[in-house]
């Protein structure tokens, strides 16, 4: 394996975009928008789901216990700064050397780095501004700090975890597309070899998938929050976001 | 993977370090111009935007909201859009650069202008000032320390994504990392990638101490 494994996309020159969108080969092919969509989903959703489980539950619980102030502020400056490009780039020897293959450990690791301060900072942020007086009154009713945890900071907090989730989902699939220039495909590969071969239809098909993608995850994401938030929870978090300013 | 190869392809060779010195160089003048070029062009459109927000309260939100939604656009995207108008020039790399940083700093000038009490800016006009030598020498230096902290933030995220614009061959540091890729050969790509770490932290200590220098006060506040 001395080159990058990358077969480029075949596409007729001087095709226009409206073409190229509308021929069914260009969904359907091996190499064709469906199955570079499907690689790129696979990957965010695990990069997700394993950033969730990563950064859900310590974030919970330090915020019920009051803990760890400082390592939530200084997440806030980190979140905006992962070089995700270098890191992907420093992890292709690794991964080579332990034996992962090229692909796609690198990038996984570097979008999962990018993932985690956005979702652990508003699932603390969220858990830690609960009204103590409704923990305290819980507490009071005889709730255990178990059913504390879950049934009320979580419960009223999820709102703004929904918030984590879809900035963090947003990035990550944002991001996603430079796999196609560390030797992996997904969804950035129209715009890879569009500038390899000098098609604007490509490079122009390719962002707008890409940008479609990153608008479609945000509305996703925001529906499953309506799906799973109650109705009650969710009058209330508007209430206390207006009264507060949103700290989402 | 052919063994021979593995063996002479360490993570790092430094000799090649050394003999390529010049273009390093070259990649990390270029990665620090266009840092500095899309910092200086997104503060100020932020300053501009932040100047209209403040002053129409009302429009605010959907200022903040607009940066917002610029922030999500793929980088990739975003580059690929722009090539067939600009071309691989500069501007596509500069433009998207500094659009990115418009969420941080907007809201960081934002804030810190906020962050200034009221009774202040009301004894600096019973003192006699102007509203412009106030906002010069009164509001401006107290919203100082959180301008500062936004551009460090907006500084270290564009030193970031300046290596991405080595797709549309303009990206400094991420010139190496690409090349490395192509040629399976790990020395640039891991001297480019720890290059633009190094250099992000870096300008982010400058600024932090040119941040203290600025804001003598801050510091005595914090000690």
């Amino acid at each position: 394996m001395i080159a990058l494994p990358i077969a480029q996309a075949a596409v007729p020159r001087g095709i226009g975009l409206l073409e190229w969108l509308g021929d069914l080969d260009t969904w359907l092919g091996p190499d064709g928008i469906l199955s570079s969509g499907l690689d790129t989903v696979t990957l965010c959703a695990a990069v997700m789901g394993t950033g969730i489980l990563l950064a859900l539950p310590p974030a919970a619980l330090l915020a019920h216990l009051r803990r760890g102030e400082l390592t939530a502020t200084a997440l806030v400056t980190l979140g905006r700064a992962v070089p995700t490009f270098a890191v992907a780039a420093l992890l292709v020897p690794v991964a080579l050397r332990r034996g992962w293959g090229f692909e796609p450990w690198p990038i996984f690791l570097a979008l999962l780095l990018l993932a985690l301060p956005p979702l652990y900072l508003n699932t603390y942020t969220a858990i830690r501004h609960v009204d103590q007086g409704t923990v305290d009154a819980a507490r009071a009713m005889g709730f255990g700090e178990r059913s504390i945890l879950f049934r009320v900071e979580f419960a009223l907090a999820i709102s703004v975890v929904f918030t984590g989730i879809r900035v963090a989902a947003v990035q990550v699939v944002a991001t996603e597309p430079i796999r196609a220039f560390l030797g992996g495909d997904g969804l950035g590969r129209y715009v890879r070899d569009g500038l390899g071969q000098n098609n604007e239809t490509l490079i122009i098909g390719g962002a707008l998938l890409i940008a479609a993608l990153a608008a479609t995850t945000s509305l996703v994401v925001t529906l499953l929050e309506r799906v799973t938030v109650p109705h009650g929870v969710r009058r209330l978090r508007l209430q206390t976001a207006s009264r507060r300013g949103s700290i989402g | 993977m052919i063994p021979a190869l593995q063996a002479s392809n360490p993570i790092v060779r430094w000799s090649w370090f050394v003999d390529e010195w010049d273009q390093i160089q070259a990649a990390l003048v270029q990665h620090l111009e266009l840092t500095l070029l899309a910092l200086g062009l997104g503060l100020l459109l932020s300053a501009t935007l932040a100047a209209v927000a403040l002053r129409y309260e009302r429009g605010a939100p959907s200022i903040t909201a607009g940066a917002a939604a610029f922030y999500t656009i793929p980088s990739v995207a975003l580059f690929g859009l722009l090539v067939p108008y600009t071309g691989l020039s500069r501007a596509t790399a500069v433009l998207p650069l500094a659009g990115y940083t418009l969420l941080i700093l907007v809201t960081a000038i934002i804030d810190g202008f906020r962050s200034v009490p009221a009774e202040v800016r009301e004894a600096a006009s019973g003192m006699g000032m102007s509203s412009r030598r106030r906002l010069l020498t009164v509001e401006l230096p107290l919203a100082l320390p959180y301008v500062i902290t936004g551009i460090r933030i907006a500084t270290v995220s564009t030193v970031g994504l300046v290596t991405v614009a080595a797709i549309i061959g303009q990206g400094g540091l991420g010139r190496l990392i690409l090349d490395g890729l192509r040629r399976t050969f790990w020395t640039p790509m891991t001297i480019g990638a720890s290059l633009s770490i190094l250099l992000a932290l870096a300008l982010d200590l400058l600024i932090y101490h040119a941040g203290a220098a600025a804001t003598p006060w801050a510091r005595r506040r914090r000690a």
